[in-house]
C-alpha cells in the first residue's frame, strides 16, 4: 500500500511530455532488447556447458553409484548463475530429468515431491521457521505429504570467470540433513563440450580421446576438384583473349600436421567446341594466414603461390601469339592445323576454405612468355605483369 | 603505386595475426579486452589443452622459447553484476578452498564432528553460493557435513543485529551452545564479509562455544 502511494506521488510531481516520454519509452527497450539478446548469447554459452557438466556427473554415477540400490531422490533445487533467470533453470532441469530417465545405471530414481521445493511454515516448540520442504524434512513427516524421497538432490551451477562449475550434493532427509554425496564439476578442467548423446556417456578422458581422433583422423590427402575462370585483360589494340575455363582435379596434403602449409598437385582440362582444348599442370603451395593451425569450425584463409604450365589448341591459341594473326596462320587453319600455345603462368592468390571440404579463391596470375602478345594487356604491374585474373571453387574429396 | 601494394601485401599478415591478438588494438576493444581471462602456457601443456589450435612440440625439442596465450571469454561480462558480487563469485573456488583447509587445520580430527556451515552475505543469492561452495568442499574432504543450518531465536537474533559485526559472532557462537543447538561434536563454520565496503570474504569456526576467526 505504502509502495503504491509513493509511486503514484512520484507519478504526479514528474509528468513528462508525451514525445519525452516515447522517446524514452524507445530507448528502454531497445535498451532492454540488447541486454534480452546478450543474455541469450551468454546462456546458449553456458546451456551447453552446463549440460556437458550434468553428462560428466551422471556419467559418474553410472560407473559409480551413490546407492547400493536404486534409491527415490527427489531434486530439490537446481540454482542457476547468479543474474540467470528461470529459464536457463528449465533447459537444465528438463535435460538432467532426460538423462536420469536414460541412465538407469546411475541407480538413482527421480521421484516427485512438490511439497519438497515448496515453502513450509513449521511451529513447534523452537518457534516458527519458514524454510523450503526438503529443509525441514520433519514438518513434511508431521504434515504426512512425505513422499517416498528420503534423499534430495541439489544442483548448484556458478559462472566464475571464465569457467562455469557444478556443486551437487545428495542430502539424507532426515533430522540431522547429512549430507550423503557431494562433487564439484568445472568446465576449465572437464571435457570440451561434445554434446555427448544421452543414452550413451563417456568420460571425459574417452571423450577427449575422441576428440584427439577427430583431430588426428582427418584424412591426410584430400582430392581437390576445383572448376576455375580465368580472364584476361585485354591489349593495347582492344582485343581481348577468351576467358578460359578449367576443370582441375589433383591431390593435395598438408606438410605440418596443424594444416599451416600445404602442398597441392593438379591437372586440369578446358574444351570449348570449335575454339579450343586446353591442358593445365600446376603446382602450389598454400600457407594458413588466419591463425597457426586450420580449423574444424571456423573458415580457414590460406594465401597460396603457384606454378602452371598450359597448353591451348584451337582458335583461340592464337590470342596467346606474339604478333598479329596473318594469312599463314589463316592457311593452317584452312588445312585443319590448329594453332597451340604452350606458355608457362604463375599465380598469387587467396583462398577460404571451410572445414577442409569448400573453398572459394582468387587469384592473379603472370605469364611472363606472354609479354610480347598483343592480344594480352595487364591488369596489374607490380615485379611481374600480371595478365590473368581468376576465380575458382573447389570442392575436397 | 607498386610501393603501397607492396606494403599493403607485407602489412597484411600483421594485421590477420593481430585478429587473434587478446589485448586491445584495431580488432578488439578495450571493454572486450578486459573480459578475456587469459594465461600463459607453455607449448606442450597448450597442445594438450587445445590440441586442435596448439601444434605439439617438436619431438627433438627446440631452441626457441614457444608459448601459447590461452584466452576465454568471462561467462559475465564486467558490469553486468555488481562489483563486490564479481569480485567474490569469479574467485569463489579458491578463496572457499583456501577458507576450508585453514578450518580444517583448526578443528582437531579425533572424533567424529560434524560441520555446520551459513554464509552471511548482503545479497542472499550470492549468499547461498558461498555456503553451498563450502559445503560441498567440506563434503568432498571426506568430512561430515550437515545441510543443517543452526537458527537463534528472534530475541537473539533482534540483539545481534545491533552489535558490532566483530562482536556478534562471538556471542552467536556462544548462544549456540547455550541453547543447545550446537553440541560439542558439532562445528560452525561461518563465511561471511565484516565490512560492506569490502570484497574479501572471511570466516570464523564456532567450536564448543568459543569463536575463532580464520580470516
Amino acid at each position: 500500500m505504502k509502495a503504491t502511494f509513493v509511486t503514484v506521488f512520484c507519478a504526479l510531481l514528474f509528468v513528462p511530455s508525451a514525445s519525452a516520454m516515447a522517446q524514452e519509452l524507445l530507448i528502454t527497450e531497445a535498451q532492454r532488447a540488447q541486454v534480452e539478446a546478450l543474455r541469450s548469447e551468454v546462456a546458449g554459452q553456458i546451456q551447453l556447458q552446463a549440460y556437458d557438466l550434468l553428462d560428466e556427473l551422471v556419467y559418474g554415477w553410472n560407473e559409480q553409484p551413490v546407492f547400493g540400490v536404486e534409491t527415490p531422490v527427489v531434486l530439490a533445487n537446481v540454482s542457476v548463475p547468479v543474474g540467470f533467470g528461470s529459464g536457463l533453470q528449465a533447459l537444465v532441469e528438463t535435460h538432467f530429468t532426460s538423462l536420469m530417465l536414460k541412465n538407469p545405471r546411475a541407480r538413482i530414481l527421480l521421484s516427485h515431491c512438490p511439497q519438497c521445493t515448496s515453502v513450509v511454515v513449521h511451529s513447534g516448540a523452537k518457534g516458527t521457521v519458514i524454510s523450503r520442504g526438503a529443509e525441514e524434512p520433519e514438518a513434511l513427516s508431521e504434515a504426512g505429504t512425505a513422499s517416498g524421497s528420503r534423499h534430495a538432490l541439489f544442483l548448484d551451477f556458478e559462472a566464475e570467470g571464465a569457467s562455469l562449475v557444478l556443486r551437487a550434493r545428495i542430502t539424507r532427509l532426515d533430522s540431522a540433513l547429512m549430507i550423503v554425496y557431494a562433487k564439484t564439476l568445472s568446465s576449465s578442467t572437464s571435457a570440451p563440450a561434445l554434446l555427448r548423446s544421452e543414452d550413451r556417456l563417456k568420460s571425459a578422458a574417452d571423450a577427449r580421446k575422441e576428440y584427439l581422433d577427430a583431430l588426428q583422423g582427418r584424412t591426410v590427402y584430400l582430392i581437390p576438384v576445383r572448376m576455375v575462370v580465368r580472364s584476361y585483360a585485354a591489349g593495347n589494340n582492344g582485343v581481348a583473349a577468351p576467358p578460359l575455363i578449367f576443370l582441375q582435379g589433383g591431390v593435395e596434403a598438408p606438410l605440418t600436421q596443424s594444416r599451416a602449409w600445404l602442398g597441392n598437385f593438379s591437372l586440369g582440362a578446358s574444351w570449348i567446341p570449335e575454339l579450343h582444348v586446353g591442358w593445365l599442370a600446376q603446382a602450389r603451395v598454400a600457407r594458413l594466414l588466419s591463425g597457426s593451425s586450420s580449423s574444424l569450425t571456423h573458415p580457414d584463409v590460406y594465401g597460396f603461390l603457384g606454378a602452371s604450365v598450359l597448353s591451348i589448341h584451337g582458335t583461340d591459341a592464337l590470342a596467346f601469339q606474339d604478333g598479329v594473326p596473318d594469312v599463314s596462320n589463316i592457311v593452317e587453319l584452312a588445312l585443319g592445323r590448329d594453332p597451340r600455345a604452350i606458355f608457362a603462368a604463375f599465380q598469387l592468390g587467396l583462398e577460404l576454405r571451410v572445414k577442409n571440404r569448400i573453398g572459394m579463391g582468387v587469384f592473379l596470375e603472370s605469364a611472363p612468355t606472354l609479354n610480347d602478345a598483343l592480344a594480352l594487356g595487364t591488369y596489374l604491374d607490380f615485379i611481374l605483369p600480371f595478365q590473368t585474373v581468376g576465380a575458382e571453387v573447389s570442392f575436397c574429396f | 603505386m607498386e610501393t603501397i601494394i607492396f606494403l599493403m601485401v607485407l602489412s597484411l599478415s600483421i594485421f590477420i595475426e593481430s585478429t587473434n591478438d587478446p589485448s586491445a588494438g584495431i580488432f578488439r576493444d578495450r571493454e572486450d579486452a578486459r573480459n578475456l581471462d587469459c594465461t600463459r602456457l607453455g607449448q606442450a601443456e597448450a597442445h594438450a589443452r587445445y590440441p586442435a589450435e596448439v601444434p605439439a612440440p617438436p619431438a627433438r625439442g627446440t631452441s626457441v622459447v614457444t608459448n601459447a596465450v590461452a584466452c576465454s571469454r568471462r561467462f559475465m561480462r564486467n558490469g553486468e553484476r555488481p562489483p563486490r558480487d564479481e569480485l567474490v563469485l569469479s574467485s569463489l573456488r579458491q578463496t572457499v578452498g583456501e577458507l576450508v583447509q585453514t578450518a580444517r587445520t583448526v578443528v582437531p580430527a579425533v572424533a567424529p564432528i560434524t560441520w555446520h556451515v551459513d554464509a552471511f552475505y548482503p545479497n542472499q543469492h550470492v549468499a547461498a553460493k558461498i555456503s553451498v561452495a563450502a559445503k560441498t568442499e567440506l563434503a568432498e574432504r571426506g568430512l561430515q557435513v550437515s545441510d543443517r543450518v543452526p537458527l537463534l531465536a528472534a530475541g537473539d537474533i533482534a540483539v545481534l543485529g545491533r552489535m558490532p559485526p566483530r562482536e556478534a559472532y562471538s556471542v552467536a557462537c556462544a548462544r549456540y551452545f547455550a541453547e543447545n543447538i550446537l553440541a560439542d561434536d558439532h562445528v560452525f563454520l561461518g563465511l561471511m564479509i565484516v565490512d560492506a565496503r569490502e570484497g574479501q570474504l572471511h570466516a570464523g569456526l564456532c567450536v564448543r562455544g568459543q569463536w575463532k576467526w580464520l580470516r
